[in-house]
């Protein structure tokens, strides 16, 4: 079907106005944080910053508390990733690589876990964290991101192991390396990539989650970045240049992961698809 | 499938001429060690998944069965009143209300943020390369930017005095827009969520249904072409039944996130202005955690699983049975 030259440019700008459109919210973000607070008070119009400012950067990384939240939010994160990836890598083995009895059963029970709305189990979830004495303590939540995403790391790195020929290990064993030898020499490597695209998507789950952060974190000084940002009124008055950069600061980890990965997460997820 | 064969040798020993052969009997021990190897190995994950969701499923069943208010909290008595909790909100007009505005709203975000992704899977595929590439970018950047940070944003787009989207209606000639407030009634702030949760969910579904696009044969279109058919004609004949199956799946994903939606409801004006804009999740929370009933919070949390249970039984029958056709 060849389409006409009027077609086309039809066509072509009818995708740079959709792409504007989906653009213009995280540009606005963008170019709001570098705005002096006067251009971003004024009745103006002002689409395209005139000038550039950083104070805003400096202002939103001075507010008292955010270095700690910062870390908070690195410490529960990484901590939850870490903690998914090892459970994870440990139970993708034996399933894809072994046959033992209750392995559909276990396969089946991850993948319901995967599917379960985790914030219904926010009240059982307090109840517990609170007679644990975990309430206002980092584990709880990063306990809480390793629950929540552990189904999900468990699930894709099975995937990624079966994408793995068996045979390079049994080469490997034949050679001399022990089970556990093979599997660290030859299909560990091999599993990076996967590894890098799990891990990248529990950490943008744990970096985001908002609910369970804003309950059980009562203490100002145990909050984490989202739960911060939500509450800027109270930090930032109307400061909206500084909200804008606090914004960024926070959002600028989670899209430099999301970009690394983003191709490789859409053809995982449609090879999930029902057929029929 | 997998590539799974049953070599039972033991860790660390010289392999014999050819893995496939048995090792001798004597080493029973050794093969008991191989035995019990995978549930070592998954125990930690299996261990997680039990105490961390599994006993936390069976305690949302029990609360949801006792009264615990802050006084039986604190005492740390134990009263079960049946079904109580259940009848106390069943007959609660309030939640009956909230309940109708989430599936409501559930169901306009699904709807809306399938129709614009299909169209922008449809638009990607007829676009020449460079502006391709523009769009998703876009749609990357959208897609990416996290849930709080892009709350925050539509706040000020669409601030009362000094948001971009009231400058811009008035420069357009629309001079009533000048001053108002986009949050000052429940089904205003709801739309104004569901466009800041429709702009998020565009980008996946999009790709999702691009990648499946993509994966239709060239010629099939040809041959339709050829049959004398419109696009509009190919469409429903060429692309339709390829992306039918990922359309279902990405529905039952939606489904399954925006019902349950809280950062986004809770960060804009925390279910306001007076509640109208409370959707279930928030109804929880401020039962529960605000309100100090646990009981009922435990109880409009399991009706709230139920109520997606129901919505999404038919898909994860299917799912599960497929999954466990693949995985034998």
């Amino acid at each position: 079907m060849r389409k006409s030259l009027t077609q086309r440019i039809g066509l072509g700008t009818l995708g740079v106005v959709v792409a504007l459109l989906f653009v213009f919210p995280t540009y606005w973000m963008f170019t709001s944080s570098l705005k002096t607070p006067g251009q971003v008070l004024s009745p103006d119009y002002d689409l395209v910053p005139l000038s550039v400012t950083f104070d805003n950067f400096v202002s939103a990384l001075t507010k008292p508390g955010f270095t700690t939240y910062l870390a908070n939010s690195l410490i529960v994160t990484l901590g939850a990733v870490l903690c998914s990836l090892v459970a994870g890598v440990l139970a993708a083995v034996p399933l894809s690589r072994m046959r033992f009895r209750g392995r559909k059963g276990f396969l089946l029970l991850v993948l319901v876990a995967q599917l379960a709305p985790f914030e219904a189990l926010l009240i059982p979830m307090y109840l517990l964290m609170r007679d644990a004495g975990l309430l206002n303590q980092l584990p709880s939540l990063l306990l809480v991101y390793f629950a929540a995403t552990l189904p999900f790391t468990c699930w894709m790195l099975y995937g990624f192991v079966n994408g793995i020929p068996y045979d390079l290990e049994e080469a490997a064993m034949i050679d001399g390396c022990s089970r556990a030898g093979a599997f660290r020499r030859v299909t560990l490597p091999l599993l990076a990539p996967g590894l890098v695209t799990t891990s990248v998507f529990s950490f943008i789950t744990a970096w985001n989650e908002f609910l369970f952060a804003f309950v059980f974190m009562r203490d100002q000084n145990k909050q984490t970045l989202p739960v911060w940002l939500s509450s800027f009124r109270t930090a930032f008055s109307v400061d909206w240049g500084g909200i804008m950069a606090a914004s960024v600061i926070y959002a600028v980890p989670a899209l430099v992961f999301f970009i690394i990965v983003q191709r490789k997460l859409v053809s995982n997820l449609t090879a999930g698809a029902v057929k029929g | 499938m997998t590539t799974t064969k049953d070599v039972t040798m033991p860790a660390g020993a010289t392999p014999p001429a050819s893995p496939r052969i048995k090792p001798p009997k004597s080493n029973r021990r050794l093969r008991l060690g191989e035995r019990t190897a995978p549930y070592l190995l998954i125990l930690p994950a299996l261990v997680a998944i039990l105490v961390l969701l599994g006993w936390p499923t069976l305690q949302l069943i029990g609360i949801s069965l006792r009264k615990l208010d802050l006084r039986e909290l604190v005492s740390g008595e134990m009263v079960w009143v049946g079904f109580e909790n259940f009848s106390e909100i069943l007959s609660d007009s309030e939640f009956w209300e909230i309940t109708v505005r989430t599936l409501v709203f559930t169901a306009s975000v699904v709807i809306l943020t399938l129709l614009l992704a299909l169209l922008m899977a449809v638009l990607m595929r007829h676009l020449n390369p460079v502006v391709r590439v523009i769009v998703q970018v876009a749609l990357i950047l959208a897609w990416a930017t996290p849930v709080v940070a892009t709350t925050t944003v539509f706040q000020w787009i669409f601030d009362q005095q000094y948001g971009i989207l009231n400058k811009t209606l008035a420069k357009l000639g629309f001079e009533s827009f000048i001053g108002h407030s986009w949050f000052s009634t429940g089904p205003s702030t709801l739309t104004v969520i569901g466009i800041l949760v429709v702009w998020q969910a565009v980008p996946f579904v999009a790709f999702t249904l691009y990648a499946g696009l993509l994966g239709v044969p060239k010629e099939q279109y040809e041959a339709a072409g050829i049959d004398g058919a419109n696009a509009w004609q190919a469409f429903w004949a060429v692309s339709w039944p390829a992306i039918r199956p990922i359309l279902t799946m990405v529905t039952f994903l939606s489904v399954l996130w925006d019902f349950k939606l809280f950062a986004q409801v809770w960060a804009i004006r925390q279910g306001g202005p007076d509640g109208a804009s409370t959707t279930l999740p928030v109804y929880m929370y401020l039962k529960g955690l605000a309100g100090n009933h646990f009981g009922l919070a435990a109880t409009a949390a399991l009706l709230m699983m139920l109520v997606l249970i129901l919505l999404t039984a038919r898909y994860v029958q299917l799912l599960v049975r497929t999954k466990e056709a693949d995985l034998s």
